[in-house]
């Protein structure tokens, strides 16, 4: 029976990222935060390990200071137990520095069969962890599964590539990225979300994982964060008859180097 | 005093937002253009829970607050209040009366498969000739051996078609008035004489029917009297005291929701070269629509805390029922008009809300009965 490990993000939700269309600055006042929706993704193939094979399911997470509202939410949906590290540190952390701090917390848990990540975050999509995590845990890593089930004591993976599909196993643990398309997160029902506040959840340090705030470095510097903007010609045809429409069309469109 | 919700109210909140979004939204217009009731909602709503609220875990219910079910009562009628009365009726109407009235044989055999929504319940007391006026009831119960036999008629039954269990009042004492009546739980399959009409034609709700239902010497078991004789009227106060905050969140819900949809269009709508909700005229107007709506719903909460810590609430339940189903009327009305033209049609929800809204200020209770009930407890 296998014992899993699913690692995720309390994000900010985009609906409440507002854009300053002059400065194109972010505004973030006021956003509320969910579960990142790639790893409701990774916790639900979890989830259906788990019902299938039976063993544990644990979630952990390192966020800012208030992944705290996170616990509940995440354990009403199938995990037994979460352990969580809140520290200001997490606010501008990257993939490495995730990384690090993810991998020492997984070595004070209950020793995994799988730890599972989703695809990437849905605010800063770097899609390394996972990666990263395999290399400092010493562990085969697979990225982009589509599809995984457990067999005789190995994980069988299929990987969505650019023009294939290829199927690998690994025998013992690993550290396992997961596209969204591989589960369905599932609505909890009333009774979860009434057991979460009984399940337990463990509150990990930076001390208790004998590191601190100078360990939890970024190897990335963000110089700023700017809302995409597509700029529209706003170029109204006016001509009276088809032929003449068009023919405006392609000369707007070759004097703009399209054609 | 502290006004915020519990994390795990926010859960519920966000766990009916994703269900409304997956399973209802995408036939929510179907269902009333159709007049169809949505029997496939039925499964995914019980499998979350929602047939559970406030009962207890011995038959599978989730022991939940009443603020809990307000929350999701609010939350469907945002986008179907149809929906809503299949909840309420099962919830508020049906399954704690049976907890709380019926033989325990009765609770043991039918309350699982309420709250499982294998059975749907029905709560039968208007009569043609009695609405408000409850003592004027025409059926009646005789006692027969084990047995009493049902005679009579009752009107305006949500969902009557659909369901299987009947709360049927009764006189079982014509001479002691509402003393007289006395409520029991009717199995219809079980039933002979049991008839359920054609639905009426209404002017919304169109996805819940609304039927007759007729009792022709029907036979029901002597177990099946709920609480003693007499106690049909006390019965059923009390619970269209609880009823009366189901119907104050649905009218609270399908408010918030022609708002929601009234609000994004006039923010878009472009006339003289401007958004229309940058003119001063229609923000004192959402302004006012938007502070009711606020009150109405503190009122809903207040109500529902006031029930779940034991207090009495009849008071405050009348005051939310009438005031939030006004508001609600108001509200719709007011963002059909914001929405001009377009609000009139059926390319948008705030026309089928207006139609919703207004049932709420008749039914389980007019708003004029609603007024003599405050009215009694201030004046004292």
């Amino acid at each position: 029976m296998p014992n899993i490990i699913v690692c995720y993000k309390w994000v900010m939700d985009d609906q409440d990222i507002k854009v300053n269309p002059s400065t194109l600055e972010l505004t973030t006042a006021g956003a509320k935060y969910k579960i990142s929706e790639y790893d409701k993704n990774a916790l639900e193939i979890g989830v259906q390990l788990k019902e299938a094979h039976g063993g544990s399911l644990q979630v952990l997470s390192f966020g800012g200071a208030n992944l705290k509202n996170s616990l509940k939410d995440i354990l009403s949906r199938g995990a037994d137990a979460a352990f969580w590290l809140a520290d200001a540190a997490a606010d501008n952390a990257d993939a490495v520095a995730t990384a690090k701090v993810l991998a020492a917390a997984v070595k004070k848990m209950d020793p995994a069969d799988l730890i599972l990540c989703g695809d990437g975050s849905a605010d800063l999509y770097s899609q390394q962890v996972a990666q990263r995590l395999a290399v400092l845990l010493d562990l085969p890593v697979i990225d982009n599964v589509e599809s995984l089930r457990y067999e005789n004591g190995a994980w069988i993976a299929s990987r969505q590539l650019r023009d294939c599909v290829e199927t690998v196993s690994v025998a013992g643990p690993a550290v396992i990225s997961v596209l969204p398309g591989i589960a369905k997160a599932r609505i909890p029902g009333m009774k979860q979300i009434l057991a979460a506040g009984k399940k337990p959840q463990n509150a990990l340090s930076l001390a208790d994982l004998g590191m601190t705030a100078d360990d939890v470095q970024s190897a990335t510097k963000t110089l700023s964060v700017k809302g995409a903007s597509q700029q529209r010609k706003n170029v109204v045809i006016k001509e009276t008859s088809a032929e003449a429409s068009v023919a405006a069309l392609m000369a707007a469109l070759k004097a703009d180097g399209v054609l | 005093m502290d006004f915020q919700l519990t994390e795990e109210h926010e859960l519920i909140r966000n766990m009916v937002k994703e269900f409304v979004e997956e399973h209802i939204k995408p036939i929510a217009a179907e269902i009333d253009a159709n007049h169809r009731f949505p029997s496939e909602s039925i499964a995914p709503m019980a499998e979350l829970g929602l047939f559970g609220f406030t009962l207890p875990e011995q038959y599978g219910g989730n022991e939940s607050d009443s603020l809990s079910y307000v929350i999701a009562s609010e939350e469907i009628a945002k986008v179907s209040a149809s929906h809503v009365m299949i909840l309420g009726a099962q919830c508020t109407l049906t399954t704690p009366i049976l907890l709380k009235w019926a033989h325990p044989d009765i609770v043991a055999d039918l309350v699982p498969s309420m709250i499982s929504g294998e059975k749907l319940g029905a709560f039968a007391l208007t009569e043609p000739g009695a609405g408000c006026d409850a003592a004027a009831q025409q059926t009646t119960a005789v006692r027969d051996g084990d047995n009493y036999i049902i005679n009579g008629s009752k009107i305006f039954i949500t969902n009557a078609e659909q369901s299987e269990v009947f709360i049927v009042f009764a006189m079982t004492d014509k001479s002691k008035g509402v003393k007289g009546i006395s409520a029991f739980v009717v199995e219809r399959s079980k039933t002979e004489g049991f008839r359920v009409g054609p639905p009426e034609h209404k002017m919304g709700m169109h996805g819940s029917h609304t039927s007759e239902v007729f009792l022709k010497n029907c036979v029901v078991p002597a177990k099946n009297l709920l609480g003693q004789e007499g106690e049909g009227f006390k019965i059923a106060m009390a619970t269209l005291d609880a009823g009366r905050i189901g119907v104050a969140s649905m009218a609270v819900g399908i408010a918030q929701g022609a708002m929601d949809e009234a609000l994004a269009y006039i923010k878009e709508r472009v006339q003289f070269g401007k958004p229309i909700a940058s003119n001063q005229g229609i923000q004192w107007r959402v302004a006012d629509l938007a502070t009711k709506l606020e009150a109405a719903r503190l009122m809903t909460y207040r109500a529902a805390a006031m029930k779940d810590s034991g207090q009495r609430f009849t008071r405050e339940s009348a005051m939310a029922k009438l005031y939030a189903t006004e508001v609600a009327m108001e509200v719709t009305t007011q963002c059909v008009q914001l929405m001009g033209g377009l609000g009139y049609t059926k390319a948008f929800s705030v026309e089928r809300l207006m139609c919703e809204a207004k049932i709420t200020e008749i039914f389980e209770g007019t708003n004029e009965i609603q007024r003599i009930v405050i009215a009694k407890h201030v004046l004292g």
